[in-house]
Parts: C-alpha cells; sequence; structure tokens
C-alpha cells in the first residue's frame, strides 16, 4: 500500500492572476475610500481522531475563496466568494463597494510584493509525519492511558494539523504574504470508580511541524495529565459557594486576563463607547506592580502571527502598566478612527469573515513572590490551577471562567479538590484586588480558542501565581 | 431577488453531489454519500442611523464519506472542499479513498445503503409544503427594516445611551444529499433575521441587551418595534443591579434562559456521547428523571419551527422522537450507527456538515408548555430568583454537575424586586430536572428551540 502523505504536494498556489486582482482592485476602490484589501485563503487541514482504541475518525477539508473589503469611515463593505473566476471575484468587489457614496475610481496602484519577517516556518506541518505515524501515536496514547489507572473507560485522543497559505493585497498595492502551521493534540478520559464518572482532559500546539509535537514525551505527559485530572475528579468535594479569595496557579488560569480585561480593551468596542474600559484610559484598573501585555510576536506560540489579517506586523502591547491602562488593540480601522496606530490585532477566521481587533498572546508579568507563600497565604479560599471555558459581558464588565482543577485550602494548608466551579467578577475590578504576584510566569500548553461575534481564532494566554482577594465562587456548598 | 447572482442552480450541486459519488466509486469506495451546499446571503448592519457594515457571502462546498472494504470489515474516512471543479472533485474523491485505507476498519460501521429513506411522493410532498425559497427582502427592504428598529430601540427611553446597532440579514441555502444506494434528494431554506443591541445606563453603570428574530420569510418575522422594544426594555430592566445572599433559592427561568436546559438536555441524550459514556444521562433509559408534567420532543415538521426536515445527514426519514413523555427517558437521539451499537430504532438525528464526521443532532426541539402563566409562576414560587441571562460554560457533561454564571431579578412576595448580577447558579442537571416545580404556559420559538418559563424549587446561588 502506497503511503499517503499530502504535505509532500506543495500547496497549490491561488488560481488567481496578478492581472486579475490589479482588476478587482480598479473596481472594488472608491475614490474616497479610507481602506481596502483582498484577502485571499487557501487552507488545508486533517484530523485523525481515537476512540474505543480504534482511529475511527479521519478527516480532511481544503478550503479556498476570497474576501473583499472596502472601508469608508465607520462603515465596512464586505463581500466573500468561494469561487475564484474572475466573474464571481468582480461581483465580490461589486458588493463590498455597496457602502460607497463616490462614483469616482480610486487611481489604481500597482500591485507589488512587500515581505515581512515569519515567526513560524512556512511548512505544512502534516508534511512531516506520515497518517500511519500519526495512527500508531493514536494507539499508543490510548495504551498508555489504559495501563495508568485500570479505572480508566474510555480514551479519545485526537491530533490535527491544519496550513493556511494567505495573500492580503492592500490598497497601496502592496501584496503580502503568510504561510501558517498551526497543530494541535488533545487526549481526553473518562475514568469509572463505584459507579461514578468523570471526565479528564488535556492538550498541547502550536505554530509548529507535527513532528516537534509528537516528538519526545510531551504527548504521554498530556495522557498522563488527562488521566490525573479525571482521577482527582472522582475525588472532589463540592465546591464553596459564595465570595472568599482565590489564588489562580500559572499558565492557563491567566483566561483570567483574556475574559476580565483582555476583550474589553479591543479597539472596536472602546470607540463605540461600549466597553466599560472606554473611559479609563490613563487610569488605575489593576493594583500596583501589575502589567499586562497581549505579545503576537513570540516564536511558534499558538496566538503569534507575522502578520495580522490586514498585513500589519504583530506587536506586543502594553495594555496594563503597572496597573494603570495604557493601551488598546488595535486594527487599521478602529485606530483610524480614534487616531491611535493599529497594534496588529486585525483578525479575521478566513476570507469569509470580517477583520475585527482580537487578542494574540495574553498574559500578565512575573512579580517576586513565590508560588508557595501565595497559596500559604490563604486563610480559607480556592487554589485554582486548571479551568475550561470562561465568557465576559464587556459591557457590565462581568465575566466568568470555570474551573477544571482546583483545591479547597485552609490555614494555608490544600484540604482536597473540589468540583469544577464558575468564578465571577468585575473586570474593571478585579485585578484591582490582586495582593501577590508570582514569579512563575507560564505560557499555557498551546490550546486557545476564543470566540467573538461568530468567529474562532486561536490565541494564547498566560500568568504567574496570583492571589485575588475577593472573588465570587459558584459552588453548591453555601 | 434583485441581489442574487446568477448562482451554480441546486440541479446543479444536486448533479454534483452524485457525480462526486461516481468519482469516489472509481477511486475504489465500495459505499459513498455526499453533501453539497451553495449559500448565499447579505446583511446589513446599522448603527446611530448609520450604515456600519454591508456584508455578501458566496459559498459553496462537497462533502464526501467514502467507505472502502478491508479484511476486517468497511472502513471510511471524510473529506469536504469548496473546489467544485472536474478537477477539484476528483482530487476530495482520491483524497477520502486514501484516506479511508488507513482508517480503522469497523465491524459495526453502516454504509450509506438500506437506509429508510423518504419515498419519491413524501420529498414532493414536502417540497409543496415546506416550500421556502425566498427570503422576502432586498437589501434596501432589510436595511428599511434595521434602520426602523435600531432607532425604536434607541428612541425606547432616556436610559438607553448607545447603540451596539441592528442587524438584518438574509440568504438561500441550497442543499443536495446522495448516496451510493441511488438516493438523491435536495431542498432550498430561504431564510430571514433582524436582531438589535442596545446600551442602557454610563460608564461603569452600562448594561447591554438584545433581542432577535428569525423566520423563513421576512413578511413572517416580528415587527422591528416589537424588537426594538423587546431589547430596549430589557436593557433598561437591567439597570442599578445589586447582589444578593449565598445561599439556597428557588429558580425560574424565563423562555430565553430555559432553551439552555434543553440544550444541556440534548447534549445528554445524545447517543454518541451515552456510547461514550460521556453523558450523565447514558444509564437513564426508559427512567423517570422529570416529574410526569413534563414532556419534551423532537418534532422534524412543526409549523411554527425553523429546523423542519424530512429527512437527516444520512438520507434517513425523520421522526418525531418523544424524548421525555411524563417525565420518562423515551429515547437517545442517533444516527445509524449509534442506533445499531445502542440497540435502538433509528431516529433519523444525524447532523451533518461539509468538514468531519456526522454528529447527532435535534431538528425542532420543544419543551411542551404547561398551564401557568409567569406571573402565576411568580406568585407560587414566592421568593427566588427569575434568571434573566446566563454566562459561561460551566456544564460537566459527564456528571451534569453544573455551575454557571447568572443575572436576573430578585422575586419577592411573588413578585420581581429587583435585578441581581455577578451571582452564579449551581446544582447537578440530574437533580435540577427531577426538582422541576413548574412549567410555565408562555411557550417561546427560538428558530428550532422552543421553551417555556421553567420552575426549579432549589438551586445554590453564590454572591
Amino acid at each position: 500500500m502506497s503511503e499517503y502523505n499530502p504535505g509532500t504536494t506543495p500547496a497549490p498556489t491561488l488560481p488567481v492572476s496578478i492581472e486579475t486582482l490589479q482588476s478587482v482592485l480598479a473596481h472594488m476602490l472608491p475614490a474616497d475610500a479610507d481602506d481596502g484589501d483582498l484577502y485571499l485563503e487557501h487552507s488545508s487541514s486533517e484530523s485523525l481522531a481515537l476512540e474505543e482504541g480504534r482511529v475511527k475518525h479521519v478527516s480532511a477539508s481544503t478550503h479556498q475563496g476570497m474576501g473583499a473589503r472596502v472601508i469608508k469611515g465607520e462603515a465596512a463593505g464586505h463581500a466573500f466568494t468561494d469561487r475564484l473566476d474572475t466573474s464571481a471575484l468582480l461581483e465580490a468587489g461589486k458588493s463590498a463597494r455597496a457602502i460607497a457614496q463616490s462614483g469616482q475610481n480610486r487611481t489604481p496602484i500597482a500591485i507589488h510584493d512587500v515581505s515581512a519577517p515569519a515567526l513560524y516556518q512556512a511548512i505544512n506541518p502534516a508534511e512531516s509525519v506520515s497518517f500511519s505515524e500519526r495512527k500508531t501515536l493514536l494507539e499508543e496514547l490510548d495504551a498508555l492511558a489504559r495501563s495508568i489507572d485500570p479505572r480508566v473507560k474510555q480514551v479519545f485522543a485526537n491530533v490535527s494539523s491544519s496550513f493556511s497559505d494567505i495573500h492580503i493585497i492592500r490598497m497601496d498595492g502592496a501584496a503580502i504574504h503568510d504561510a501558517r502551521p498551526l497543530v494541535r493534540l488533545n487526549v481526553s478520559v473518562v475514568v469509572e470508580h463505584n459507579g461514578k464518572r468523570e471526565t479528564g482532559s488535556a492538550g498541547g500546539g502550536g505554530r509548529f511541524s507535527l513532528s516537534r509535537l509528537i516528538d519526545g514525551d510531551e504527548a504521554k505527559r498530556l495522557v498522563q495529565e488527562a488521566v490525573r485530572l479525571a482521577l482527582l475528579g472522582l475525588d472532589a468535594h463540592d465546591a464553596p459557594a459564595g465570595t472568599m479569595p482565590v489564588v489562580l496557579g500559572p499558565g492557563w488560569p491567566g483566561i483570567l486576563l483574556h475574559e476580565a480585561i483582555g476583550h474589553g480593551l479591543e479597539g472596536d468596542f472602546n470607540r463605540k463607547g461600549t466597553s466599560v474600559f472606554a473611559d479609563k484610559m490613563g487610569k488605575r484598573v489593576a493594583a500596583k506592580g501589575i502589567t499586562v501585555v497581549d505579545d503576537g510576536t513570540i516564536a511558534e506560540r499558538r496566538g503569534s502571527l507575522s502578520i495580522d489579517d490586514e498585513g500589519t506586523t504583530t506587536h506586543r502591547t502594553t495594555l496594563i502598566e503597572d496597573g494603570i491602562l495604557t493601551g488598546y488593540l488595535m486594527d487599521k480601522q478602529n485606530a483610524r478612527l480614534m487616531g491611535m496606530t493599529p497594534t496588529g490585532n486585525g483578525r479575521r477566521e478566513s476570507y469569509a469573515h470580517p477583520v475585527l481587533p482580537r487578542m494574540t498572546n495574553t498574559f500578565m508579568l512575573a512579580g517576586n513572590d513565590k508560588p508557595a507563600d501565595i497559596i500559604a497565604s490563604l486563610d480559607r479560599g480556592i487554589y485554582a490551577v486548571n479551568f475550561g471555558g470562561g465568557q465576559v459581558d464587556i459591557t457590565s464588565g462581568k465575566f466568568v471562567f470555570t474551573t477544571s482543577e482546583a483545591y479547597y485550602v485552609e490555614n494555608g494548608k490544600i484540604q482536597h479538590p473540589v468540583k469544577g466551579a464558575t468564578l465571577i467578577g468585575s473586570g474593571h475590578e478585579v485585578l484591582q484586588k490582586v495582593s501577590m504576584i508570582g514569579n512563575d510566569l507560564q505560557l499555557d500548553p498551546g490550546v486557545g480558542t476564543c470566540g467573538k461575534g461568530g468567529q474562532s481564532v486561536p490565541v494564547g494566554v498566560g500568568l504567574p501565581t496570583i492571589r485575588i482577594d475577593e472573588l465570587t465562587v459558584g459552588g453548591t456548598e453555601a | 431577488m434583485s441581489q442574487s447572482n446568477p448562482m451554480i442552480s441546486s440541479q446543479t450541486i444536486s448533479e454534483q453531489a452524485i457525480r462526486l459519488i461516481e468519482t469516489a466509486k472509481k477511486a475504489g469506495a465500495c459505499h459513498a454519500d455526499a453533501l453539497a451546499i451553495c449559500d448565499t446571503g447579505d446583511s446589513i448592519s446599522i448603527r446611530n442611523g448609520q450604515v456600519e457594515s454591508v456584508e455578501r457571502e458566496d459559498a459553496q462546498g462537497l462533502g464526501l464519506r467514502a467507505f472502502i472494504e478491508t479484511p476486517n470489515g468497511l472502513a471510511f474516512a471524510t473529506a469536504s472542499s469548496s473546489d467544485m471543479s472536474e478537477e477539484g472533485l476528483q482530487s476530495l474523491a482520491e483524497q477520502v479513498v486514501t484516506m479511508a485505507r488507513i482508517s480503522e476498519p469497523d465491524p459495526d460501521a453502516v454504509p450509506p445503503i438500506g437506509a429508510n429513506h423518504p419515498t419519491a411522493d413524501e420529498l414532493s410532498d414536502w417540497q409543496q409544503r415546506h416550500n421556502h425559497s425566498d427570503s422576502g427582502w432586498t437589501l434596501e427592504q432589510g436595511k428599511a427594516a434595521a434602520m426602523e428598529c435600531e432607532e425604536i430601540a434607541r428612541n425606547y427611553s432616556a436610559d438607553i445611551s448607545n447603540s451596539e446597532g441592528a442587524d438584518a440579514g438574509f440568504g438561500n441555502t441550497h442543499v443536495a444529499y446522495a448516496s451510493s444506494d441511488g438516493f438523491a434528494a435536495e431542498y432550498a431554506k430561504a431564510s430571514a433575521s433582524l436582531s438589535v443591541s442596545v446600551i442602557a445606563g454610563n460608564q461603569d453603570a452600562m448594561q447591554r441587551d438584545y433581542a432577535w428574530h428569525r423566520a423563513f420569510n421576512a413578511a413572517d418575522l416580528r415587527s422591528p418595534q416589537h424588537i426594538a422594544e423587546e431589547a430596549a426594555s430589557r436593557a433598561v430592566s437591567r439597570l442599578n443591579p445589586g447582589s444578593m445572599d449565598s445561599g439556597e433559592y428557588a429558580v425560574i427561568f424565563e423562555p430565553r434562559t430555559a432553551t439552555s436546559l434543553l440544550g444541556h438536555l440534548i447534549g445528554a441524550v445524545n447517543g454518541r456521547a451515552v456510547l461514550q459514556q460521556r453523558s450523565f444521562l447514558a444509564d437513564s433509559l426508559n427512567q423517570t428523571i422529570f416529574p410526569d408534567f413534563v414532556h419534551i420532543e423532537d418534532n422534524p415538521d412543526h409549523p411554527d419551527g425553523m429546523g423542519n426536515r424530512l429527512f437527516d445527514g444520512e438520507g434517513t426519514r425523520c421522526t418525531r422522537n418523544r424524548i421525555i413523555e411524563q417525565g420518562r427517558l423515551h429515547t437517545f437521539l442517533a444516527d445509524r450507527y449509534v442506533a445499531k451499537r445502542l440497540g435502538q430504532p433509528e431516529t433519523g438525528s444525524a447532523s451533518r456538515g461539509l468538514t468531519g464526521d456526522i454528529g447527532i443532532g435535534s431538528s425542532n426541539l420543544i419543551w411542551q408548555a404547561g398551564d401557568q402563566t409567569h406571573e402565576e409562576m411568580l406568585k407560587n414560587i414566592g421568593n427566588g430568583l427569575l434568571v434573566t441571562e446566563l454566562i459561561g460554560f460551566g456544564v460537566n457533561g459527564v456528571t451534569g454537575d453544573y455551575s454557571r454564571g447568572a443575572g436576573g431579578f430578585l422575586i419577592e412576595n411573588g413578585q420581581l424586586s429587583r435585578p441581581v448580577q455577578g451571582i452564579t447558579i449551581a446544582g447537578n442537571l440530574k437533580e435540577m430536572f427531577a426538582n422541576i416545580a413548574m412549567v410555565g404556559s408562555d411557550l417561546t420559538w427560538f428558530g428550532s428551540t422552543a421553551a417555556p418559563s421553567i420552575a426549579i424549587s432549589a438551586m445554590t446561588v453564590a454572591a
């Protein structure tokens, strides 16, 4: 049997000529447009999933298309098509122009390549590992999970990869290219003991090759972690209910920042005045000592991008410096309207979605406290190490995130694990209640996906261990 | 409709699905089924009386599932592509067959032959009764509705301080399904929707709320005024929220939040989750899990539902599934594979997108109305909490443990007393289901889901 290895076939270049794109741009852009661009994308993805000991689910997808955009003031016209013939592309350009007032066309500018330094390799991440190697890996992970503990009853493992080839043709004729690899490995298990079932899961990934992801012990570590979390759940007591001090562990608990402040600092909400942070620039929104950044420039991270989806080079943007609000996350349109500079945060899920200001990797810088001292400071409270998802209402500032590994702490000592509980607070207040900041900043393992306006994009978060003096814990033990 | 492009007609996408199956068979598949979808849509959003965005989509795609025979049974793979050219079909077929060869055979695999397909007569009867080929809107008409809706919402009260805008959307979806046993069918679904979101209050005291409606034809939409007043009155009513004491409370979910309980139920009666032991109801078939006045059904042919369908993602005729009858769990939802594995009848619940594996989903999910009005429910509860907003994802589907962020109104002496926010409500779904005390008469539709107000006798509130 011949080995199928799609990575060995180069991704097809988009079947659209420069002349056609020049023509679409010329017909699309009115003389008084503030901005406009074409976004051409070819994406392929593959996924292998194991359940019941078998790799039963093998799937792939290939999508290509073009998004056309015209911007004038606060208005944006956006059209996309999956068909790349000249008439469909011209039609998309015409639809995007629907917001324009002017009948005059803008003087066309010749399309020319502009290069941007890459933060990851332009390789199809699937190239390095054949399907049968991936299959063998998942089978090994299944066997490992079952060998760790006889209470493991179900194992689900999934390895997926995608590769997106993107060309952005801007109004000034600049053609910028980015090739984005993304891989992800996920393991989840169901354990059963005395008729009680629990689940645990762990994952990791980033913008690198599949071989990097699965070579070494990382995959095995994920299995051990998933089993550990599931077994921990079997012993979990009811979580307390009420307001109490909470210590967050390092890494993924940084989802706190993503929900509590990150969304509220996105440019669109602040320009429109719909965010609770809209009038807080230059004001104290966090305790002294807290500095939070959004950094899209970290090599090979899941949330990183060499350029954003408007062709702007990504940045490290300081959102909060020593407790004071210093920055918003900006795409080009909102930056222009607010008289600010784009920060490389204009992102879209694909050519079929409009651009929105979005986060990349959002984290708090380390402080000086020792993690053990922070935990020991809890008289009665929760120490939360792992989380599921979170959500925020950026207008009221109320945000939630739900623990998946947390412990009840009394007199500075960890007592027992507690069931998953939702923590709720106010984004503009919670960081003012941080009283200790650990010296152990960690970034998450590469699993975050952020939803906004119906669009999903990969993101990262990070946090050192911190103590929050007051947060509402949504358990059942009132 | 003036906005529509000269699109590939639905006739063509049906033919393409059939051609794709033939191509897959030539590439080595013994069985295959395929989905072809063409989507066109427009939307316009208005903010502060000005056009904020105009969007147009022109999407197409093919999804293919192909089976190959191996000495150990059938193996399959799925793949999708947006390339509908001849070469696109060819490479999709070759890709999926090659991938099926590395997939592990499953002795229980159910190939797309011998499914309980609807007959030609049923297909034509259905098409006559469910003819939704026109959304009823042009871009100008949608714009006018969004303008009117936003203006009414902004002018609803002096407390309305800002707007997130109103959106009007409309479009057409053509779907074709074909399988290698000769079944092929297609349908078109048009729809129109109108939504608005506004903000009451200022600075640190802002509250936002929204309202939306969707119908097959714009003529059947709730009026712009109705939608505007719903959104604005909700935003205003939330102003100046307080907290409350942590403790046990009786809780009423209004229809909007009660639909989330239906969502959790559907997640738990999903036959695949049951098979995987990832459902807290995995061992509850034929058990009474709700009080006897609770009835919940999955109805594929309902005059008020947007989820009507004659056949599911495997071409299986959809049936009316009485999931909960007199409080008893009657059936799990299943595609053909899950039905075979669980040893239960098929329910026509295969849900399928272009990408990935076949999933399981409901058609129109309806929690049947009870006989108490919302006011009577408040009176009977006496003291408790009305939940009008839920945020977060704090539900463990394996154990049923539930803990979510909430907002709403305190109920005191049988009446709403004041808004509360920044609280959580927690419990376990099995207990919450068993502790349902009342079902309201105020059945409300949200697209393909309908729920009345639901009262639960006790949940833990943290504040």
